[in-house]
């Protein structure tokens, strides 16, 4: 049965055949975090003594610590998580007994303590945003000349380029953090976001390398013809038309810059911590205060999956169009 | 082309702006507030401190674990104004990439092997001028590298022990057993009952295997004795004696057989471990007991709030041990700051032992503090330990870069392997570590 | 435009040409590449350099490795730490033995891997982004599918433990093992189980990056310029054949690339088996065992002797990369 011809911006003709396979691999693909979701609302005393999809049939017989039944759903987990709650019981419990941790006051100031994910939040942004705009900034203009420009080497370097991208991260931390200590730079902002920079790039332009080489020569040709040069080229041609590729790399690198934690460790320190440190500081090294992971994930989760919805208008077809004719 | 100027100008007033940001940020310490500084208490000397000292600090405890260091370090930082900087990480490579940078923290809070492993770094508790009166003998063995003393224990825990639940031993008619013969006994009367006598559970991510270790040593402790474990320890005994098969086969027995363990080999190695404590103490519960360490009880206490020790759950000395299995969290130093030598002076005069024991940190080496715990369960297990005349260690512990072979071999054993060629793998392991 | 055809003045390559389009000056590349050429040196060439050199060295780098060579046993002198990484999981009693003991050695394990996680991710990945481009919901649709590499390791453990978690008798936390028993059937210990395990392991890892392929290859199809699409449609053709003799032909450098950065993400795959089974039970990787050799047996030599031939093993995919690029300027 062949459907008529259709056009392929989801008009009212994309058969139906095709959205049934789309919901089909999406609800595959969410099952396993529903489960995550679902148990960020329960409180730790159920997570362990039930499956989570049994969330709306609690079992009575699961207590807190003043005997009466565990709540249902709650969200203490999320509070916690966001106070770098510390103790053995819920920060709302202890605020409303009037003994607080250490460090903290119960009042809208804790949103700011050392330990929770206030400044943590701050501090990833500062690392992130330079580690992601440096790298892509360099590549760029590395990737152009891998494209299009001619120079002794290229082919060498190009093999060095894909190469490097699979040196260990660990095997570079003694060196580079010994230089950094010779510098000055160990603890400092600058030394993170070099170092993201220097981990990022081989890939960043590989990648863009290849968008970059697939571009029309009749686009460079015709701008030749019109007087401009490689500069001009590469600003008013190179970059808005590889601005998918960009985007793309633009996500990944904001997604791992957002989601390290050894990195930041080691040459920023804990002094300035970022949100991964706070979070893996919830568990103790006997594992016990794990459920605030629940939490914890989706709170992390949201900038980045932020970042990818806003930098989706760059996945727009038919940037070409039109372009070898201007 | 869309304005890709105005695009630009943001982009980069975003860059400057965040690295502006970042740069005129002042780092702000995640330790306990900065305190007023008070004349120095009487019992805690500040000799050369001055107000603002920053002491660095990596150690593994974070969460609750932190909170607790916090309070005991609060009577030292109050009198000497100190400034603890701290970082927490159970990653040994951020440990490891910063000593061999020449970066380390002042103070590191680690286990016994790192003491072997960074012996040349470390500054001998001599130079800092630290009187360790206050341990006793075995300790003072453990942490002395080539004649000297290159950290203190500051944390315990005692492994050799099982918890269960009085009540439900009680119901059923059972006695605490109190030799070995007495403990066969009672688990195989737990089958004939219909009853699961014991709870195993080692999965813990890269670690998975250590509880069957601990295990393990407890029983070449009960049917070979302290020496025997120190000769392995020092390399002298191979880890294939005959003794240690025993030992491995009388584990084997319960740990892979479904009538005595939960889940039998299967849900041995896949139980984890923290699950496989709160097993026991369950409504109804799945098994009747669990050998497992001290830390047990918080366990128990945050899964189950409700239970009271003494009669929910409570633990007995594994029967026949001769001596006692255990561990230590030491603390090492890599500077001789006048801070640091404040804070291990700190650490082990009679002042610090009292706080660690009063804030119920596990147990503490210091014998000041035998006598001053608030928990009852940790008062019972300080006893025994001060009790004890032959105190081990963990052999993965003991020995540096061994501790992982250990673990996959037992993992291994539970899983169905060939026992002698487990077993020889790690006694080259073994011989590796002790040359 | 046989104007615009300039050759390098004082160029001498053997290799074919690339034929340059506009008027370059001599120094203009270097500008260019320069910066990112230097960070990369100092970043990654020589780390790299000193791992190569640590790998001839002993555990704690104070000696050459032959001096750690066992009396008795077979010796490689100062690669002795190379004997080690390549034969140390093998137990070459027999053929078979030596065949079995390979399939759950590392190097076995990461085979499976590549081959699984490469084709998985990058067909499903290939697939969902030409079907989600022919809907209207599609950045929704794509968000979905990205979101499990949003969410890290740290949440990402906790969500497989409530799919493969393996409940000893009444109550089953898994979803999976609890749907079994409820069918009747006996939970299966899906971490501890060996073959099977590396597989359970494998659908995380292609879970987590499906996204990563979809979202590259999904600007690849964007670029693909509109007419040639309709122009095929015109002649009759079926989206099938749309498919795979338009599109896929089009974006074929795209879909190299994206091979390549997954056969490297794999060889490097580390987070998923250590956190998920530390490497036990015969899931261990490449990556694992130089993480385990490096940081808990503290074994400096074997861990960087690990690293080094992870390092080589790229070097096929190089080649296939050099050529085709050498390809895509040939023809443009």
């Amino acid at each position: 049965m062949k459907k008529a011809r259709k056009i392929t911006d989801g008009g009212p003709r994309t058969p139906l055949r095709t959205h049934i396979l789309i919901i089909i691999i999406l609800v595959i693909w969410l099952l396993p975090t529903i489960g995550l979701f679902v148990t960020s609302f329960r409180p730790i005393q159920r997570i362990n003594t039930s499956g989570w999809w049994t969330v709306f049939s609690p079992d009575p017989e699961v207590k807190q610590a003043d005997g009466s039944p565990a709540a249902t759903l709650t969200l203490d987990n999320y509070i916690d998580s966001l106070m770098g709650y510390r103790g053995t019981k819920t920060y709302r419990a202890e605020c409303a007994s009037g003994s607080p941790g250490i460090g903290l006051t119960c009042t809208a100031r804790d949103l700011l303590n050392p330990r929770g994910m206030g400044i943590a939040f701050v501090n990833t942004l500062l690392v992130t945003i330079p580690a992601v705009i440096l790298p892509i900034l360099i590549a760029a203009f590395a990737a152009y000349a891998f494209s299009w420009l001619d120079f002794k080497g290229r082919y060498f370097l190009f093999a060095l380029l894909v190469g490097l991208q699979v040196v260990p991260l660990q095997m570079t931390l003694v060196p580079i953090l010994k230089i950094y200590a010779q510098l000055g730079l160990a603890g400092t902002f600058w030394g993170v976001w070099l170092f993201h920079t220097g981990f990022g790039l081989p890939y960043a332009i590989y990648l863009l390398r290849n968008f970059m080489g697939g571009l029309p020569r009749d686009l460079f040709e015709s701008a030749y013809l019109d007087g401009a040069d490689h500069w001009t080229a590469f600003r008013r041609l190179v970059l808005p038309l590889t601005m998918p590729a960009i985007a793309s790399l633009a996500i990944f690198q904001f997604l791992w810059v957002w989601n390290d934690l050894l990195v930041a460790l080691v040459f920023l320190g804990g002094a300035k911590p970022v949100l991964t440190y706070q979070i893996s500081n919830m568990v103790t090294s006997m594992g016990a205060g794990w459920h605030l992971l629940t939490a914890a994930a989706f709170i992390s989760m949201l900038l980045p999956m932020i970042v990818f919805f806003a930098l989706q208008r760059y996945f727009v077809r038919g940037m070409m169009a039109g372009a070898v004719k201007g | 082309m869309f304005k890709k100027s105005k695009f630009w100008a943001i982009l980069s007033v975003v860059l400057v702006a965040s690295m502006l940001l970042a740069a005129c940020a002042t780092p702000a310490p995640t330790a306990a507030p900065q305190p007023q500084p008070q004349p120095a208490a009487s019992d805690i000397s500040c000799e050369g401190v001055t107000a603002g000292d920053q002491i660095s600090m990596l150690y593994q405890w974070s969460g609750q674990e932190e909170e607790r260091l916090n309070a005991i370090l609060k009577p030292f930082v109050d009198a000497c104004g100190v400034a603890i900087v701290p970082e927490a990480s159970r990653d040994q490579a951020l440990l490891d990439t910063k000593v061999q940078a020449g970066t380390p923290p002042d103070v590191v809070f680690w286990g016994s092997t790192q003491l072997k492993q960074y012996a040349e770094k470390l500054v001998a508790m001599d130079a800092l001028g630290v009187d360790a009166a206050n341990y006793a003998d075995y300790w003072k063995a453990m942490g002395t590298i080539d004649g000297k003393l290159l950290g203190l224990p500051v944390k315990a825990d005692i492994k050799s022990i099982v918890w269960y639940s009085p009540k439900a031993f009680t119901e059923a008619g059972y006695t605490v057993p109190t030799t070995w013969e007495e403990l066969d006994t009672l688990v195989e009367k737990m089958v004939a009952d219909g009853k699961v006598p014991w709870s195993m559970g080692m999965e813990s991510g890269d670690a998975t295997g250590w509880t069957g270790t601990d295990f393990i040593e407890d029983i070449i402790l009960v049917k070979q004795g302290p020496e025997y474990v120190d000769a392995i320890i020092a390399g002298t005994t191979p880890y294939n004696d005959p003794g240690v098969q025993e030992a491995f086969e009388i584990y084997g027995k319960w740990a892979k057989d479904e009538k005595y363990t939960i889940g039998g080999a299967a849900g041995t190695v896949s139980t984890n471990f923290n699950d496989a404590i709160n097993k026991v103490f369950s409504t109804p519960p799945e098994a009747m007991m669990v050998k497992q360490s001290g830390f047990a009880a918080g366990q128990i206490t945050t899964t189950y709030p409700t239970l009271v020790y003494g009669e929910d759950f409570d633990f007995f000395q594994v029967p026949g041990v001769k001596g006692l299995q255990g561990g230590a969290d030491w603390g090492m130093a890599f500077s001789d700051k006048p801070a640091v030598k404040a804070l291990f002076a700190y650490l082990a005069s009679n002042k610090g032992g009292e706080e660690w024991a009063k804030v119920g940190f596990d147990l503490t080496p210091n014998k000041a503090g035998t006598t001053t715990y608030e928990d009852a369960s940790l008062a019972k297990k300080a006893e025994m330990l001060a009790a004890t005349t032959g105190f081990v260690a963990d052999i993965g512990d003991a020995i540096p870069g061994f501790g992982v072979t250990e673990f996959r071999g037992v993992t291994d054993w539970v899983n169905g392997g060939d026992l002698a060629q487990i077993l020889s793998t790690i006694a080259a392991a073994q011989a590796e570590g002790t040359k | 435009m046989a104007a615009s055809f300039l050759i390098f003045k004082g160029g001498k390559m053997a290799s074919p040409r690339v034929a340059t389009v506009m008027k370059q000056g001599k120094w203009t590349p270097w500008f260019y590449v320069l910066p990112a050429l230097i960070i990369m040196t100092v970043f990654i060439v020589y780390p790299m350099i000193n791992t190569v050199g640590l790998s001839f060295l002993n555990k704690d780098s104070s000696a050459s490795a032959a001096t750690t060579c066992v009396e008795g046993e077979a010796c490689w002198g100062a690669l002795e730490n190379y004997r080690y990484a390549l034969t140390n999981e093998i137990n070459t009693s027999t053929p078979l033995t030596a065949w079995n003991t390979f399939w759950t050695s590392s190097y076995g394990n990461t085979i499976k891997w590549m081959v699984f996680m490469v084709a998985g991710t990058v067909i499903i990945g290939l697939v969902f982004a030409v079907l989600a481009d022919k809907v209207k919901y599609e950045p929704l649709a794509k968000s979905i599918i990205f979101m499990p590499m949003a969410i890290s390791f740290v949440g990402a453990g906790v969500i497989w433990k409530f799919m493969y978690n393996y409940g000893t008798s009444q109550v089953q936390i898994g979803v999976i093992n609890a749907v079994i028993t409820a069918l009747g059937g006996k939970a299966i210990p899906f971490l501890s189980q060996p073959i099977l395990n590396t597989f359970m392991l494998i659908i995380v890892g292609v879970w987590m990056w499906t996204g990563f392929c979809m979202t590259i290859l999904s600007s690849a199809i964007k670029s693909i310029p509109e007419e040639v699409i309709e122009a095929s449609r015109i002649d009759g053709a079926t989206e099938w054949q749309v498919f795979m003799q338009i599109m896929v032909p089009i974006i074929a450098p795209t879909i190299v690339v994206v091979i390549t950065t997954m056969v490297i993400n794999t060889l490097k795959l580390f987070d998923i088996v250590y956190v998920m089974t530390g490497g036990n039970f015969g899931t261990d990787v490449i990556a694992t065992r130089m993480y385990r050799e490096m940081y808990s047996s503290y074994n400096t030599g074997r861990g960087t002797a690990i690293a080094v031939i992870l390092i080589i093993l790229i070097i096929p995919f190089i080649y296939m990369n050099i050529k085709r690029f050498i390809q895509q300027e040939a023809i443009r």
